[in-house]
């Protein structure tokens, strides 16, 4: 790597980050990412398609800045919700429930919360290191890549989403194959010819991001928690000491550096991202732990190790988004169409054509991670008082933010009726156990994958042996087929992620 | 284990089955095109394929053996007497989207908003009211007039 290139860049990044608007912008984003972390029934997929609508009339950057800013505050306020009242604030903080609960009733809430924080910060900041010296590199690398090798690429990244998805495999398949579908619907570009839209003029543009990930992870999760009609119960106790002692720090720091370095690489898989990166991470420290009997009764390792795993997993799936124009999961497609949206053009050239919007964002991370240890620490008995706030006040007001955001995108109510559908679909799913991200994966990528089919067979003159005997493309589908191969002939091959859940 | 033909899967796998064979019929119908000239229905019709596939298969396994080692038993499915929130909650937004464009922002956002605080806190009055129209106004303030989004102003043309 060109050492002063990356001197040069980095001085970009910062004198981007560091101006008054995108410090504000960062500020914003890494407060609504905590308050959605700390909030349990919204994520940061629905937070992002409300506020994607306000970046309209920003800079590309600082929408980016904004934007990233809520993903990883979210993993920042989840855990507070988390140890204090054993109801996961967010999905990715389901694991810190069950020894930061446990911590938090004989009083240790304080360490725990501080061991979260601290975890996450260290986790964050490794993870935005890691970040910047890889994003480059391997972003020319993917420069070599053509329509083949980014078909077979989207094809494995399916098939990832599937094997790391939490229930049965075939159902997993099956919202892909309903995912792709559901992709093709409005006018093909190629041949101009209306597909599946019955003769709606409003699917003609297809079906829109925002609506279906606010269906399926904001109003079903909504309809979801009023099942579960009990009152929330906070800890009485007042939170103390929440700077970890010198043996917390013994006991957890092995667990942090795993949990850093375990979790930024699941966040490059595309369907692994901060939830899958806290579960395996708590599987993890179990199974190196000298005295596992301890976990589920409060052990320390069990919060600091997901907690870190979640934060890192944040840095590591913006790779996939910046080098290859590939989300790897519902939040980085939203960041996606963003980038989209400001007439940016995602794919391997992304950093070398706008470094301004990557070295600026990957800055902004820095700083934001500062942020939000200072809002999540000294700030937190903020937190605790939002938590009072009971959900049959709470969930008429997601409603209606989820409404709004969804009208303001293009002013239009047939929009929020495909919201209202997709919720009730999503509602049903989740009671019969069928996983909605690889559908929202393989919705985002049914076009691009359409569109690298056509190209493909295109080049090859019809001829599908070219998939298999080019390289990068015969390794991915290799790749993806033992994956399926697998997990048919062994199901322990999926145990770490069953054991646990 | 269960050998039931009523059992979840076996249904979804069934619907899985119908909506693929549908995707599949209807993508031949716009052209499948060739391998050196791929038509706007290959990958529709693929994707269709697969899930007739999967449907197939998750029947299969439903009636084989039971079902999958994450069966869903009956008990979770039943909604402990919660599905009327859920469904005033579901009726309420279709009624706002429906009026929304019709009554304006203002009326319908406070209908809708004090309709499910009123429905959850079916007692009180006043705390219902105040909230909503609290929220209204506020919401009103941060998005139309600070981030100037357009919204309706409907037959009352207010707001």
């Amino acid at each position: 790597m060109n050492i002063t290139g990356f001197f040069e860049n980095l001085l970009l990044g910062y004198q981007v980050a560091f101006t008054a608007a995108n410090l504000l912008y960062c500020f914003v984003g890494v407060l609504v990412g905590t308050l959605i972390g700390v909030l349990p029934g919204i994520g940061p997929a629905g937070a992002i398609s409300l506020l994607l609508p306000v970046t309209y009339g920003i800079k590309p950057v600082s929408a980016i800045i904004m934007l990233a800013g809520i993903y990883y505050g979210t993993q920042y306020g989840g855990s507070t919700t988390s140890i204090l009242v054993n109801i996961p604030g967010e999905a990715a903080s389901v694991v810190t429930c069950i020894d930061g609960y446990q911590m938090a009733r004989q009083g240790r809430a304080g360490p725990a919360l501080g061991i979260a924080a601290f975890g996450s910060f260290i986790a964050g900041t490794v993870g935005i290191i890691t970040l910047m010296f890889l994003a480059e590199p391997l972003s020319n690398v993917a420069l070599s890549f053509g329509p083949p090798e980014f078909f077979s690429l989207m094809i494995l990244a399916l098939t990832i989403s599937t094997y790391l998805a939490h229930g049965s495999m075939i159902k997993a398949l099956i919202m892909v194959a309903l995912g792709i579908g559901l992709s093709q619907v409005g006018t093909d570009i190629i041949s101009g010819r209306m597909r599946f839209t019955f003769g709606i003029i409003e699917l003609q543009d297809g079906i829109g991001l925002v609506p279906l990930v606010m269906g399926l992870f904001g109003i079903s999760e909504v309809l979801i928690s009023l099942e579960e009609s009990g009152e929330v119960t906070i800890l009485k106790e007042k939170i103390k000491g929440l700077l970890p002692n010198l043996k917390d720090w013994m006991d957890s720091i092995r667990a942090i550096i795993r949990g850093t370095f375990l979790g930024f690489f699941l966040g490059i898989l595309p369907g692994g991202g901060a939830v899958v990166a806290s579960f395996v991470s708590y599987a993890v420290e179990k199974r190196f732990s000298k005295h596992p009997e301890k976990f589920g009764t409060g052990a320390i390792e069990g919060v600091a190790g997901p907690e870190s795993a979640n934060n890192s997993a944040t840095s590591g799936a913006f790779i996939p988004l910046f080098v290859l124009g590939i989300p790897s999961n519902a939040v980085m497609a939203l960041l996606l169409g963003a980038l989209m949206i400001h007439g940016l053009q995602p794919g391997p050239l992304l950093i070398k054509e706008n470094p301004e919007v990557f070295w600026g964002t990957v800055m902004s991370m820095y700083i934001g991670n500062v942020m939000l240890l200072i809002l999540n620490l000294p700030l937190i008995g903020l937190w605790v008082r939002v938590l009072k706030v009971p959900y049959r006040i709470l969930f008429p007001l997601i409603l209606f933010f989820c409404v709004i955001g969804c009208y303001s995108l293009y002013t239009r109510a047939f929009d929020v009726f495909m919201m209202l559908i997709f919720g009730i679909i999503g509602y049903i799913f989740r009671k019969v156990k069928y996983e909605p991200a690889p559908l929202v994966l393989a919705f985002i990528l049914g076009s691009l994958m359409e569109n690298a089919l056509g190209q493909s067979l295109l080049m090859f003159g019809g001829d599908l042996s070219l998939f298999i005997t080019r390289p990068i493309s015969a390794s991915c589908l290799i790749v993806a087929l033992m994956l399926l191969l697998g997990s048919i002939f062994s199901r322990k091959g999926r145990g770490v992620l069953a054991k646990i859940s | 284990m269960k050998r039931n033909f009523l059992e979840k899967d076996f249904i979804s796998g069934f619907m899985w089955l119908v909506l693929g064979i549908g995707l599949c019929i209807g993508s031949i119908e716009l052209n499948l095109g060739g391998l050196r000239h791929p038509g706007p229905g290959l990958l529709p019709f693929l994707s269709g394929a697969v899930l007739v596939l999967l449907g197939l298969v998750l029947m299969f396994s439903s009636i084989s053996k039971g079902t999958e080692e994450e069966e869903v038993k009956v008990d979770e499915i039943s909604l402990k007497g919660s599905w009327k929130k859920i469904f005033f909650t579901i009726l309420a937004l279709l009624g706002y989207i429906v009026l929304f464009e019709y009554l304006g922002f203002f009326f319908t956002t406070f209908f809708f908003l004090f309709f499910l605080f009123k429905f959850t806190e079916s007692k009180k009055w006043l705390m219902p009211l105040v909230l909503s129209l609290f929220t209204v106004i506020l919401s009103y303030l941060i998005f139309s007039v600070w981030l100037r989004c357009q919204f309706p102003r409907g037959i009352f043309n207010f707001f």
